[in-house]
């Protein structure tokens, strides 16, 4: 590369790192002063004599530890049973007879991209039905069906094209289907499955409208609902954004390292 | 084994959208049975105004965003693209708006974006309203669905940058190919899947969105950046009308199957 060239992309790259950045260095400071201080007076990027009672604040709040507790019990249950799910499927349409597998494969596949806008006013009859108004759990059982179609597309493209041998191979010692997709298939599958649960993460931390729609209790709120009901309360702004960095700033950096896994997993079947 | 799969998909996707089509024939209510009525919805929505202002201004919000984020993606990737110290860094730090909660983000944006002591007023020492016209606070909705979004256009082309054999560019290099040459007749084809791949998402993404515009400028001023996803909101949870939301909610399903037909050919063209 020219020296130019080098010199346009490095620009280009401190730029926008500084545009990525901003807001979370806005967060930053507002969450290190107290109450409405942030948005009165001072320097709003930055906390001159910072105060860490917003931190202190929260590690006593029984609502933020409920909020907490509610994102943990979402996240985790939201991966578990759509990896579960989607791996059963994707073993079963790529390694047994399945009447018209692949059409069913494209079938599921097509759905992924339906707008969350078209589904989200029946789900709250659903949700209402399964006795879950009101309850983190209305999201446990909503953000699998938003999943499991993209992730059964990705595990199918992946065990179908491992060589049969192997499946055939522990088939004939008499191993059974749960067995050989815990011994055979999911150890080869590691770096498919962390694309899959990147995937199910960025569903889960993007979606405002159904914890809007189906969440209204403080005590049923998650984290990432939460927002939506303190945002408009400004006297606690500081509060807000010091719940945010220490809830779940730590699972979206850490998250942010795996792009290209991400990546990988979404291009399946589109990007070689 | 496919039982737990299809059950959740027919839950949450096969059944409400079978409903939401319904709905949008009845004239159904929150609280309140409704009763058929044909496509007097769509009749009633396609002669209101505001629903062809919030489409106009869909489309904008749309592509406005998609351009951007494209060319932007298509950069960064390319400066992405070779090894250089604190790299590993700079890819997280560009890929984590996209993986931070939406709506956190988007609560972000409206504080520096405020004209009370918000972020950029003070850095840039000026008093802009920047939500309180409509074509600033349109400019305002596209800046922060290009800061969340243009990582998705990075990370597929930088992906698709990977598939290029690396000898077919060094024997353009032998043959004395320019640098604008090897780039259209050689580079350009293998990214044509990923760059089509992220737009196709980034095009449905927007097109459906709802947390950016209802959390910065819930539609306002004026009604100036309605969009079809905030505007079915509160027509349906706001307003109480199930059916016309739903009506609202289904016109845009030509550009959901267009993307569809579109992506399916992505795939089977392998």
């Amino acid at each position: 590369m020219s020296l130019l060239a080098r010199l346009a992309a490095g620009s280009l790259l401190t730029a926008f790192l500084v545009f990525s950045l901003a807001p979370f260095l806005w967060m930053v400071a507002a969450s290190l002063k107290p109450g409405d201080e942030q948005l009165i007076f001072g320097n709003p990027w930055w906390a001159a004599s910072p105060d860490w009672s917003n931190y202190t604040k929260l590690l006593v709040s029984p609502l933020f530890l409920r909020w907490a507790g509610n994102t943990a019990l979402v996240l985790l249950g939201t991966l578990a049973i759509s990896l579960g799910a989607s791996i059963l499927a994707a073993y079963a349409l790529a390694h047994r007879r399945v009447p018209q597998a692949r059409l069913l494969v494209v079938a599921l596949f097509a759905t992924y991209l339906l707008p969350s806008g078209l589904l989200w006013l029946p789900m709250i009859k659903v949700v209402q039905a399964l006795g879950l108004a009101d309850s983190p759990l209305a999201l446990v059982v909503t953000y699998p069906g938003l999943i499991i179609p993209f992730a059964t597309w990705v595990l199918w493209n992946f065990f179908k094209d491992l060589p049969p041998d192997l499946v055939e191979q522990a088939r004939l010692e008499g191993a059974g289907d749960l067995r050989i997709l815990a011994r055979v298939l999911l150890p080869v599958a590691l770096p498919v499955l962390a694309a899959v649960a990147l995937f199910g993460i960025a569903i889960t931390f993007n979606d405002y409208l159904y914890g809007l729609a189906f969440l209204s209790a403080p005590g049923a709120q998650t984290l990432i609902s939460e927002v939506a009901h303190t945002s408009v309360d400004i006297n606690d702004a500081g509060f807000t954004f010091a719940a945010i960095l220490l809830g779940v700033a730590p699972v979206a950096v850490s998250c942010a390292f795996f792009a290209d896994t991400y990546a990988k997993g979404l291009g399946t079947g589109v990007i070689d | 084994m496919l039982a737990p799969a299809l059950a959740f998909v027919l839950g949450v996707i096969a059944y409400p959208l079978a409903t939401a089509l319904w709905f949008s024939l009845t004239s159904v209510q929150i609280g309140g049975a409704g009763h058929f009525v044909g496509l007097a919805n769509y009749s009633f929505l396609f002669g209101l105004g505001t629903y062809g202002d919030a489409v106009r201004d869909t489309v904008v919000y749309t592509a406005g965003s998609t351009a951007l984020k494209a060319v932007f993606g298509l950069l960064l990737a390319f400066s992405l693209a070779r090894p250089f110290p604190g790299r590993r860094i700079v890819y997280a730090v560009l890929f984590l708006p996209f993986i931070f909660p939406a709506d956190m983000g988007a609560v972000a944006w409206y504080y520096l974006l405020s004209n009370v002591h918000g972020g950029i007023n003070y850095l840039i020492q000026r008093d802009v309203a920047w939500l309180g016209t409509g074509p600033l606070a349109m400019a305002s909705l596209i800046t922060v669905n290009v800061w969340h979004g243009t990582a998705l256009f990075t990370v597929l082309v930088l992906a698709a940058l990977r598939s290029v054999p690396g000898n077919l560019v060094d024997a353009a290099v032998i043959d004395g190919a320019r640098w604008y040459q090897r780039f259209l007749r050689i580079v350009l084809p293998y990214l044509v899947p990923g760059l089509a791949l992220a737009a196709l998402l980034s095009v449905l993404g927007t097109f459906g969105d709802f947390v950016f515009v209802y959390l910065i400028t819930g539609g306002g001023p004026a009604n100036s950046t309605s969009i079809v996803g905030t505007m079915a909101f509160e027509v349906g949870l706001l307003n109480g009308d199930l059916g016309l939301a739903s009506a609202i909610s289904f016109s845009v399903i030509p550009v959901y199957l267009i993307g569809l037909v579109y992506l399916l050919r992505l795939v089977a063209g392998r």
